[in-house]
């Protein structure tokens, strides 16, 4: 389970990563549109009104994509920032290449494992022109 | 790492990748190691070794005409393309292609749902349409049909199909390639051609009557390099009324004979659903003189068997039966089935399972409400897309190996024992052992599954992955168990033990394809095909 000291260090650093070297990133003022989180990885949500639109699941991103994603990444823009299982994130980035978007930061984190799958953070951002905003 | 095509300089690959901007708008071909990334197969266990395949470039094309222009610029310049519809080909090669440096033809962006009739009961799709595409379509337009989906939903029905892959309803859909109706394909030569009644003109049945007139070339587009499928019919199941469950076990290790006939008969009938064999035993695997009996070599004796269950008080197998139907109908049938296999096999019992009107809601589909252990992934067998099948994949992914077998229980047995022993030197889960149970995914027949993993910061592990993989396909056909489909670096392997008559089935096929392709436009190498060119 990521400690919510870890959460808050890694969401108050993904905005600064908008003025970092990914020209897609940078083209984003306000840095994340949504944080998806593994539950498997990640704490309860807490009481008081997140400042971006927060995702849940649990290792099965099927909903997220059907509901969400799937429609999502189909328009220009959308910097989906997460903390997920390893496995998760394979999937998610296979989607995204598919739709012209790419993981354009990685951090493996050193918190503990769901049954061997490391938690990592991430930023995935539109990187072909289709989908730039 | 980047690689050109073949019998081609860097000048040449310039001027080749500057006429595919042409045809299809400059952001949509890419080449460079970065872009090409997503394009090699991450579940390859030759990853990062000198027999991983690389693709030089890949294009994407909006529709047809741009697709025919591009084979036709290929043709030119004799470049192998390598036609992929979702590239999701995972444990198969990925999206990577057979020859080194060649382009591929990435059909992502032609992802129009073209009908979905409701009254006739099938769809027309594009290459790059996803099982989730048509399942919103179908759910959206609130049409009552079911579809008949592969894990992972992200897949398409048209790359499936052409890999003859498999899903997990009723017999006659869940062969993805059987149940498609009608095909339209860009050959190499770039020209357009519909199968079927899609070649006369004015025809409305191009997705009712597959044959048309004379023969048939559709088979030759699944697994095989002779075209560009740019269009696909699929039969489709009309969304049954009810879904029902039921669970048999018999006790005995040699009562899977009868049981395997009973299942024959149900499913050759109509009567059910996809099935999913097991044995209760695996439960025992974690007991280390469990397992060394039920891998020994040459496998153990039915009475060492019987006695391990007996032991235990568990039976040997069981058969998870789904009904599909009107709900009178489906009830018929579980009763039925229950009569007919408890008459006949001392000591079977029968579990009722879940059963409910459809469709399913979506607490159904996860299956939490089932009286019994069930292998049964309810969102597949009802259909619904999903990529909750990850949870399967260890490591860096795998490789598959899936051998076909005989519908028959002393085949069953059979397997069991030299596909174990022959696996015993490699240092890998048992996949063979005599509780191994059968798929029964295509309409017919049965399959076993091998499907090691690889590890992208391992390469002996995946060298021993690689020499295993080899083995099983060989041994394998010296049993007359062929596998059903391969990657791309064990398609020749694959192939080659087809070879009745001195091969004249892989002869043939490169007669053909010297015909029609002898540059290798079109996928060489695909299903062990390879033209004139790439042969000498
Ligand atoms: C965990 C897991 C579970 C899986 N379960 C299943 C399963 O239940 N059933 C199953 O069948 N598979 C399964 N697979 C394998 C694979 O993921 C699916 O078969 C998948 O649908 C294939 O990818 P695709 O649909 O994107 O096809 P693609 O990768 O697009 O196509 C497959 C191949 O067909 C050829 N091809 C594709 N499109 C064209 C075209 N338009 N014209 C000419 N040739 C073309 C190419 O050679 C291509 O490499 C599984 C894989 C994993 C990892």
């Amino acid at each position: 389970m990521i400690s919510r000291r870890s959460l808050l260090k890694w969401t108050a650093v993904a905005p600064a990563l908008a003025a970092g070297s990914h020209a897609a990133f940078a083209r984003m003022p306000h840095g994340l549109d949504a944080l998806l989180l593994d539950e498997r990885f990640s704490p309860e949500p807490q009481p008081g009104q997140p400042l971006i639109p927060v995702m849940r699941f649990a290792g099965d991103v099927t909903r997220v994509w059907y509901d969400h994603l799937d429609r999502r990444w189909r328009e220009p823009g959308y910097v989906l920032g997460g903390i997920t299982g390893s496995d998760a994130l394979f999937v998610l980035e296979n989607l995204a290449e598919q739709h012209g978007r790419r993981v354009v930061s990685r951090t493996v984190l050193d918190e503990p494992h769901f049954q061997g799958v490391a938690p990592i953070s991430w930023v995935i951002a539109p990187h072909h022109p289709s989908v730039l905003a | 790492m980047s690689a050109l095509p073949p019998d081609m300089d860097a000048a040449g690959f310039a001027r080749l990748l500057g006429e595919l901007r042409g045809a299809v708008g400059s952001d949509w071909v890419w080449s460079g190691a970065e872009d090409m990334f997503p394009y090699r197969d991450s579940f390859s266990p030759v990853w990062n070794t000198g027999e991983e395949r690389h693709a030089s470039a890949a294009v994407a094309p909006e529709n047809v005409e741009q697709v025919s222009e591009v084979v036709r610029i290929a043709k030119r310049h004799r470049v192998p393309l390598f036609p992929i519809s979702t590239g999701k080909n995972f444990g198969y090669g990925g999206p990577s292609p057979n020859v080194n440096g060649s382009v591929v033809l990435d059909l992502k962006r032609m992802n129009r749902v073209l009908e979905v009739n409701e009254a006739r009961n099938y769809c027309l799709v594009e290459p790059g349409v996803s099982y989730f595409d048509l399942y919103r379509h179908v759910e959206e337009r609130g049409l009552k049909l079911m579809l008949d989906v592969p894990d992972p939903g992200w897949g398409s029905p048209i790359g499936n199909a052409l890999e003859r892959g498999v899903g997990y309803t009723m017999p006659h859909f869940r062969d993805h390639f059987g149940a498609h109706c009608g095909m339209e394909v860009v050959l190499p030569d770039g020209e357009i051609m519909r199968t079927g009644m899609g070649a006369l003109p004015g025809a409305d049945t191009w997705q009712e009557y597959p044959y048309g007139f004379g023969p048939d070339p559709a088979g030759l587009f699944a697994q095989g390099n002779f075209g560009v499928v740019t269009k696909m019919g699929f039969r489709l199941l009309p969304l049954p009324e009810y879904y029902r469950t039921g669970l048999i076990t018999v006790p005995k290790r040699r009562d899977l004979i009868k049981l395997i006939e009973h299942v024959n008969y149900l499913s050759d009938s109509g009567m059910i659903s996809e099935v999913r064999f097991a044995s209760p035993l695996s439960s025992r695997m974690a007991d280390p003189d469990f397992a060394a009996l039920a891998t020994k070599l040459g496998g153990p004796s039915d009475v060492e068997m019987d006695t391990a269950a007996e032991a235990v008080d568990l039976p040997s197998w069981a058969v998870d039966l789904q009904f599909l139907g009107p709900q009178a109908a489906t009830l018929a049938q579980w009763e039925y089935a229950k009569d007919r296999i408890l008459s006949d096999i001392p000591g079977a019992q029968a579990i009722a399972g879940d059963h409910f009107k459809l469709p399913a809601t979506e607490q159904q589909l996860e299956n939490t409400t089932q009286p019994y252990a069930s292998g049964i992934r309810r969102k597949a067998a009802l259909g619904v897309p999903s990529l909750g099948i990850w949870e399967i994949v260890r490591d860096d992914g795998h490789v598959g190996f899936f051998p076909v077998i005989p519908r028959d229980g002393e085949a069953v047995f059979e397997a069991q024992r030299v596909l174990g022993d022959a696996q015993r030197e490699f240092d890998l889960p048992p996949y063979f052992s005599a509780i191994t149970v059968p798929l029964f995914w295509h309409t017919h027949t049965f399959q076993m599954v091998f499907a090691p993993s690889v590890k992208h910061d391992d390469p002996e592990h995946n060298a021993m992955v690689h020499r295993a993989m080899k083995k099983m396909v060989a041994v394998a056909a010296e049993h007359g168990w062929g596998d059903y489909r391969a990657s791309p670096i064990y398609q020749d392997d694959v192939s080659a033990t087809y070879s009745f008559n001195d091969h004249i089935l892989r002869r043939f096929h490169e007669q053909l394809k010297d015909a029609v392709d002898p540059d290798g436009i079109i996928a060489p190498g695909r299903g062990g095909i390879w033209p004139r060119r790439f042969r000498s």
